[in-house]
Order: structure tokens, then sequence, then C-alpha cells
């Protein structure tokens, strides 16, 4: 299988109040076509920013500060992190698309969900939704009388022009003018009805009436759907999800679970799917990727992850689920500050088996056996 | 005590860090010790030190000379003498108003706040009505049926201010108590003053002194624009307005050369607007400080 | 709530305010005599000998809550007592002097706002950078100037040095023109009124003589404007939903236009009575400096020349302007925030 995905030596560094932070220090993940890829770690330990940094969207004080995400897309490879603003704007929500934890606060509270969602079409499909609009005029024109055909007439001037050219100087100034912007009602239609679409295909129902809604009139897996909807309207090769179910209940964390692995299969999309939760990866992901303060510690089959943890960290959190008759255990200490991170392995202070050499070099993410990836000197001689 | 010195060390080192807060600290620095040293500076020749004197009648302002560093006004009043002892009617005003306000708003804030019910709904109408008036023209009708004079301005702006830090300390008891740490106190015992003293209003308090910074700023704004309608500190008063508003004809009198006199004018208002300023700056670097979604940048 | 719950309370909570307010103003009448404030009444020494008529006709000497509906009653019927200052009834000096005032406020209110709005929002998504900090300490300057110095000063440099922008609202044989039977007042508004009358002339010269006022009196305004939006802007560009529209894919431009800006406009919106009350102050300080015969100065020479019904009357006016703005306000945020609209 072709990677889809590939992040080499990512590094992602913040400049705060209180000192500059390492958040990610060379993190390498290969994600292939059409499979689920998860991303564990604890909270802080980079997840989010890696998957910001693929959309080169990290907030400042934040900067991207060397790597390469390589996107295998239409037979071509292309570096994302070298790439101008127009062309990530172009994959942004095309070719690769995001669902946030939050689907509260990724909503816009005074906009209603037809328009956010619309957007991603208005921006990524506006050529087929003016070529339907310019059939439906066609449609009008023959059956119209003279009045309305000099109307009709108008309109479908209006929308050649903006099949050629959207950007054009007159459109810029009519959308502006408060009554006759009127004309896009046509377009505003078409754009609503692909939105009732894939509000369907989320298995909402009343698609036509949440349309309408204000995304505080919805619950919250409701809101959670709406958000997934905006990622998959221009059915993305990529799918990143950012813990889209830590902020739900656990009835409705399960519903979005259920719907994500029937959307996998109907899009045929791959998913990077981000969590803390390792039950959640058992359940969804083909590989994981295991992520400790800014490094990937281990990479592999989730069934070979579960059967065989290499890496000491990967071991101790699969110790560390409970289950009933078992001692409760935890890892010992805390999660370092990145300001000041530990030299070599980042996990040595925590580490059980820490040698010298892991405090003095950092260990580099290798295959060790079958597709199945550690970063960690305890398997170095084992190459 | 640990971590109430690390936050003020941390308030300290930003506002250390910003130009602009640090010349504010710098204006207010200036002005209280001119205000301090306003007997050294210009030392009054007679009676109360407050009215500015003047040696002789001459209508005509004179410019500065040796004896007169920033010239006279109208009636040969002392320019430099009035405003360094403008700047002590200044302070007076600021500093008094807000601190009264403060002091009513607290009281009735923390009973409205704390106790709620009709006690909070009646006080809550009551200020309502006191916002329904632009707080010029509140003053202004007060000043009207008083009579003019600067002790009845300050009265004038005490009852104007004082509904404002009601609300604005009741909204912040209304906040702090439903805190868990509250419940804790409660449960544990305390009586209502304790409660109170010790646990809600530390918390409450930063919002307000920011608030009250930016106040003085805008009351001595506001009293020196009724000083300069007439209603006032008395002509010959030692008040920055009070000077401007003796001041106006002697714009328009050389025909073509409005800065023929500017002494007049310009000295008085640069002194209020550096005064505001410097409260002002003040004022917004403790709320750029204590705001925590600007902080950690 | 719903938003027809939202209107009725707002409206329900104007009466008693309203209440309180002629309560008040009645009250400050209450510290004269009835003799004296028979004389609010009066227009010339000549009537004095029929002082205990008028106490009569006013029921100045019944006990105070039928005195109150009494005076509300006069309030009501539009008789506010006679000023002396501007020798003529106390409701008919408000009515004519109100079209000046009015031409000075409603230019100034779109310019306060566009440019506030404009500026917040340029200092917001450029923060830190030079157009930050020259925005940030023009509004500091701006809301620390004393506007009567201000409106001094540019009278100083643009009038009395260049002869450019006089004050006052036209020049005398303009005013004549304009008073004569050749031109028809239809509004009170200079500017509107020549366009009305055909007379361009008119309106530009009176346009002249508005810059410095405007300018003067949005000065204060856009300070405090910039700076509120300002903060609101820098908060609503920090929520998730920003993020999530980059992730769409939409342009910097898009996100700060169209999901930033609408969120960050509410606070602004609710800031908007403040704006009114500004209004209202600075158009005292600035009619009265700028010789401007509108309400503003009305009720600083009444002040002046303690004419106490003029005072009051100016002051129940004004608090019915603000109090009717706040509501407008209040019911515009409304309207304007989903969540309150929809409940």
């Amino acid at each position: 299988m072709e990677n889809l995905l590939s992040i080499k030596d990512l590094v992602v560094k913040f400049y705060t109040y209180e000192g500059v932070v390492e958040a990610i220090d060379g993190a390498n993940i290969d994600l292939k076509a059409g499979e689920t890829l998860g991303l564990v770690g604890e909270t802080g330990c980079g997840k989010s920013v890696t998957s910001l940094s693929v959309l080169v969207l990290v907030p400042p004080p934040g900067k991207i500060e060397g790597g390469r995400a390589i996107l295998k897309t239409k037979g071509r490879s292309f570096d994302l992190l070298s790439q101008g603003d127009s062309f990530l704007r172009g994959i942004r929500g095309e070719e690769i698309s995001m669902i946030f934890q939050d689907p509260r606060s990724a909503l816009n509270p005074v906009y209603t969900v037809k328009d956010q969602v619309g957007e991603v079409f208005l921006h990524h499909r506006l050529k087929e939704l003016c070529e339907r609009v310019l059939d439906g005029i066609e449609k009008d024109l023959s059956k119209g009388n003279s009045l309305k055909n000099f109307i009709y007439r108008l309109e479908r001037k209006i929308y050649r022009t903006m099949l050629k050219n959207p950007k054009s100087f007159p459109l810029k100034i009519l959308s502006r003018i408060p009554l006759v912007k009127w004309y896009q009602r046509r377009l505003m239609n078409e754009v609503k009805k692909e939105v009732v679409r894939i509000l369907g295909l989320m298995k909402i129902p009343d698609p036509e009436r949440v349309a309408e809604m204000y995304p505080h009139e919805l619950s919250g897996g409701m809101a959670q759907r709406v958000v997934i909807a905006m990622a998959l309207g221009c059915n993305p090769e990529l799918l990143i999800a950012d813990e889209p179910t830590t902020n739900l209940d656990v009835t409705v964390q399960a519903q979005i679970l259920e719907l994500i692995r029937e959307l996998k299969g109907k899009f045929e999309s791959s998913v990077l799917y981000i969590t803390h939760d390792l039950g959640v990866v058992a359940e969804l992901c083909d590989r994981v990727a295991v992520m400790y303060a800014g490094n990937i510690c281990e990479l592999a089959n989730v069934m070979e992850i579960f059967k065989n943890p290499l890496h000491p960290y990967t071991q101790a959190l699969l110790e560390s689920i409970p289950r009933p008759g078992k001692e409760f255990r935890t890892i010992e200490g805390e999660v370092p500050s990145l300001i000041n991170p530990p030299q070599g392995c980042r996990f040595n202070p925590r580490c059980p088996k820490a040698t010298e050499l892991c405090l003095q070099r950092k260990p580099v993410l290798t295959e060790l056996e079958n597709d199945h990836f550690v970063a960690c000197h305890l398997y170095a001689g084992n190459l | 005590m640990g971590p109430a010195v690390k936050e003020l060390k941390f308030i300290l080192s930003r506002v250390e860090q910003s130009p602009l807060s640090v010349a504010g600290i710098a204006i207010i620095v200036f002005y209280i010790a001119l205000a301090l040293l306003a007997p050294v500076l210009a030392p009054p020749p007679y009676g109360d030190p407050y009215m500015i004197p003047h040696e002789r009648w001459f209508p005509t302002p004179q410019p500065p000379s040796s004896k007169h560093p920033f010239g006279t006004a109208e009636g040969q009043l002392d320019i430099y003498y009035g405003v360094v002892w403008g700047t002590r009617t200044a302070f007076r005003i600021g500093i008094w108003v807000v601190a009264v306000s403060l002091a009513i708003g607290l009281i009735t804030g923390t009973i409205s706040g704390y106790y709620g019910g009709v006690i909070d709904e009646v006080m809550m109408r009551f200020t309502d009505i006191i916002f329904a008036f632009p707080a010029l023209i509140l003053c202004m009708a007060v000043v009207a049926a008083l009579g003019p004079g600067l002790d009845n301005v300050l009265l004038a702006l005490v009852l104007v201010g004082w509904p404002f830090y009601t609300r604005l300390i009741r909204g912040e008891i209304l906040r702090v108590k439903q805190e868990d740490y509250v419940e804790a106190a409660k449960a544990v015992g305390c009586s209502d003053l304790r409660v109170l003293v010790r646990h809600i209003l530390p918390n409450s308090i930063y919002p307000v002194l920011i608030v009250a910074t930016l106040d003085i700023g805008a009351v001595v704004l506001t009293a020196a624009a009724l000083s300069f309608l007439g209603l006032g500190a008395p002509t010959g008063y030692a008040d920055w307005g009070q000077m401007i508003n003796y001041s106006q004809n002697w714009i328009w009198s050389a025909a073509g050369n409005p800065w023929q006199y500017w002494y007049v004018f310009i000295i008085p208002g640069l002194f209020i607007f550096t005064f505001v300023l410097g409260w002002n700056l003040l004022g917004d670097a403790l709320r750029d400080v204590l705001d925590p979604t600007l902080r950690r940048r | 709530m719903g938003l027809r719950a939202f209107i009725i309370r707002r409206l329900l909570l104007t009466i008693p305010t309203l209440i309180g307010v002629s309560l008040l103003i009645f009250a400050v009448t209450q510290m004269f005599a009835p003799e004296q404030r028979a004389t609010l009444y009066i227009k010339d020494i000549k009537q004095i000998k029929d002082i205990d008529a008028l106490i009569e006709k006013y029921g100045l000497n019944a006990p105070v809550y039928t005195q109150y509906f009494i005076w509300f009653g006069q309030v009501l019927s539009g008789n506010l007592g006679y000023s002396q200052t501007a020798k003529m009834p106390v409701a008919e000096a408000i009515l004519t002097k109100f079209p000046a005032t009015a031409e000075l406020v409603l230019l100034s209110i779109p310019i306060t706002i566009l440019v506030g709005i404009y500026l917040g929002v340029q200092s917001a998504v450029h923060r830190d950078k030079i157009i930050d900090h020259i925005t940030r300490t023009l509004s500091i300057i701006g809301w620390s100037l004393p506007t009567f110095w201000l409106g001094i000063v540019l009278l100083a440099i643009f009038f009395a040095g260049m002869g450019i922008f006089p004050p006052e609202r036209l020049s005398s044989t303009t005013e004549d023109f304009v008073h004569s039977a050749a031109f028809i007042k239809y509004t009170g508004l200079n500017t509107i009124d020549g366009l009305l009358n055909g007379q361009l002339w008119v309106t530009w010269e009176a346009l002249q003589h508005l810059v410095l006022p405007t300018i003067t009196l949005v000065t204060i305004q856009i300070a405090l404007i910039v700076r509120v939006m300002r903060s609101s802007m820098l908060e609503a560009l920090n929520k998730g939903y920003i993020t999530a529209a980059r992730a769409k894919g939409l342009t910097q431009k898009e996100v700060i236009n169209k999901h930033a800006r609408r969120n960050a406009l509410i606070p602004v919106i609710t800031l908007s009575g403040l704006l009114a009350a500004g209004m209202l102050n600075g158009v005292i300080i600035t009619e009265t400096v700028f010789n401007i015969n509108g309400v503003g100065r009305f009720g600083a020479t009444a002040a002046i020349g303690i004419d106490i019904p003029a005072v009051l009357g100016f002051a129940l006016f004004s608090c019915i302007l603000f109090v009717s703005a706040n509501l407008m306000v209040d019911l515009l945020y409304a309207y304007t925030d989903p969540r309150i609209r929809l409940g």
C-alpha cells in the first residue's frame, strides 16, 4: 500500500513568555492510503499540534521550524510545509479535512448550520454548483414569459461570469449591494441541497430542519455530526479526527464511533484518529502510533501493539489500563515540561529500563520487525 | 503568602516591560511630586493658597517672562502658580471622588450582591434611575440646584459615580459567591462577614481597582468640563478647567493670530491632558496585565 | 429566553426607570418654596402679583403626591415651565433647538461607528505591528483629551489660524437667507434642507461649519470603540471556530470579516449605550465651544444662569433620549445574537 501522508522530522516550537516550548521534536509518521491510523498519547504530548501542522494551521506563538509533510495526491507528491497559502487553501477541506474536539467551539454561534457546512461547498465545488444553477436557469427560460426571461437571462450572465471568473471585480461589487444580492438565492438553494444531502449521510434526522438551526440549538452529538459533515463534505482523501468523542457522553460516543466506522467505508478516506483512549483505538484503528512528549515512540499494527508492545512507555500505558481484579498501576513521575525537556530520550526520567545511553542520545524511530517501528535504545542491537 | 507574592512579582515585571505603563507611572509620580512640592515651587503670597495671586489688574495677558514663567492670564493671574496648585486641586478631585464613590459602592454593592432578594432589586432600580442620566447632565442639574462651586461639583460627581461601583462590585460578588471555596468556607462555619472579607473581596478586587484607576482620569475630565462651563471653581481659583474657561476670549482677540496668547489656554490644557493620560496609561497597563486571556503571550 | 420575552421584559423595565427619573426631577423642584416654584412658570416680572393665582393653578400648595400628578400632567401636556435664559417656554426652546443638535449627532454617529470598527479590527488583526501601536496610542490620547480643549485648539488652528471650518452653523448672511421666505425649513437640518431646497451651497456651507464640531465630538467616542472592538476581536480570533474555518480552506480575509467580526461586534453593540451617553455629554461642550444654537448649549447656559425649569426640562429630555437609545441598542443586540433571538 502506498503512503498517503509522510511526516518526516517535524519540529514545532512555541515561543512563550516563560520560554521556548519544544513541542514536537522530530516526529515521523507514515499514513497509508485507506487505513485508519491512531495517534495515541497523554494530554500535552503534541498530538493536536502534529495534526495542525499537517494543515499548517499551528496558531502563534507556535512555529513550524523543520521537517516535511509529504502528501501524495492526484499522482503527485507535495511537501505541505513548503507550499504557498493559496495551494494550502485548496487542500484544506478538499483533500485533507479536520474534525475538532469540542463541536460547540468549532461552530460559529452566529451562523446557521447551512451557512457553515455550505461554506465548504462554496469554496471547493463552486463550478459544479454554478453549472447546476445554469441548468436550472435554462429550464426556467424555456418555460417563462418575456419579463421573467429577461431576468433569467441576467442571472444567466451573472452565473456564467461566476463560472469563468469567480473573483471578477464586477461580481464582487454586485455581491455587496443589498437588493441586487438576490441573485445568490439560486446558488444558495443548490448549496442547501448539498448540505441536506451530507447531513442525511451523517444520519441526522430531519436534515432540512437542522440545516436552518443555529449551533446552540443542537445537542452535543448532533453538533459533532455537523462538524463531521463539514469535514466530509468534499470527500477528502485524509480525515484528521482530533479526539472527536472526548467531550461527548459515553452513549453518544458509541454512536459517533459507529458513524465514523461506516463513513470510512462509504467515503474510502484514510483517517488519522487522535485520541488518548486506547479502547477506541482497539475498536477503530488499523495501525497505531504512540506519542510521548513530542516524539513518536512506537508505530505498529494495532494487534501487534496490544500483543507485543516494545517501547517501555507503550508497555506502561497498557499496564495502566484498569481491569477488574487487577492491581491499579500508574506510570511513575510526571510529563516533563517541554521548555527544558530531558536530554536524550525524553522518557528516560520515568523509564524503568533506562540506561546511560538513554540519557545522552535520542533514539531514532526504526523498523524492527515487519512494519513495527520503535524509538528505543533497548532494541538498537537487534537491527 | 507564597502565590500572592509570586503573582505580585509577575504583575510588576509585566508592568516594567511595557513602555507605556512605565510612562504612565512616570507621569503620575511627576504630578505627585508637583503636588507635594507646590508650596516650595510656588509659595502662596497671602491668604488662601488656592486663589491665584495677581499683582496688578491689567486685563491683557502677558507672555512668559522671568517673573512669570508661564505668563499671566487676564487680570494678571500667574499661570505658573495656577497650574502648580491646580495639580493639588486635580488630585483632590480625582482621588476624593473616586474614593468616596468606591466606598459607597463597596458597601451597597456587597449588600446587594451578597444578600440578593428585595434589597437587590430595589438597589438595581435605584441605580437604573441614576444611569438614565448622562453623567454631565446630572452633574449640571445638581450643581444648578445647589449652586456653583467646587464642593458642589465634588458632591455631584460622587452622586453620579457611586452606582457604577455598586453594579461592578455586585457583579463581582455574584460571580465569586458561586465559587466552591465560598461554599466550603460557609460549610466550615465562617460567619458572613468573615466569608466576605477573607474570601470574596480579595478575589473581586482586581477589576475594581483597574476601573478605579481609569475612573480618576474620567472624573478629572468631567470636573474640568464643569469648571470650563463655569459651574465649578470660581474665577481666580487654581483649577485647570477654570483657567481655560477664563481664557476663551483671548483666542479671537488678536485677529488672525490666535496664538498670540497661546500660553493662556495651551498650558492649562496640556496639564489636564497629561494628568489624565498618566492615569489612563496606568489603568490600561494594569488591565493588560491582569487579563488572564492576554497574559501568557 | 426567547426574543419576544426579552423585548417585553426590556420594555417593561423602561417604565419604572422613566417614572423614577421623573420622581427624581420632581424631588429637585420640591427643594424650592411654592412661590419660587410658581416663578418657574412665569414669563415676566409683571406676573409676580398674580403669584397666588399661579400657585392655585398649578396646585403648588397641595399635598406632595397630588402635586406630583399635577406636575406630571403638566409635563405630559408639554408645559415644562418658562426659561428665563432663552426667553421662551422650555418645551418650545427644546423643540426649536433640537434640529441643530440632531444635525451634529446624525453626522457623528456613522463616522464614529465605521471608523471605530474598522480601526479596531485592523488593530486586532495586525496585533503588535505598527498599525496596532499607532491606533492604540491615538486611542489612548483621544480618550485623555478634554473635549472642550480639543475644540478650542482646533478652532485656533483652523479657524482663527487658517480661516477655514468656521464655528456656529452658518455664516450670518446665510443664516438670514435660511430664515427668509425664500428657504423652506423642512427638517431644520441645514444640510438636508439645503438639498431639499435645491440650494446646494447652503448644504456645502453647513458641512464646512460641521467639520470641527464633528471631529471634536467623535474623537473621544472613536477612542472608546476602538479599544473595545480590538479586545473583543482578539477574543473572537482565539476561538475554535476560527481554526475550523481555516481548516475548511477559507482565506484570511474571509475568516476575519465573516467569522470573527460578526462575533466581535456583539460586545460593541452592548457598548453603544455608553456611546449614546458620550454623545449627549459631548454635545453640551461641543455646542458651547462652537457656539451652535442647539439643545446642549441651551442646557449649559441654563445651568450657568440657574434657570431651573430649563435645566430640569433639559435633563428630562436627555433622559428620555438616552433611555430610548439604550432600549434600541438592547433590541438590536437581542436581534443580532441568535442565542438570544431564538432562546
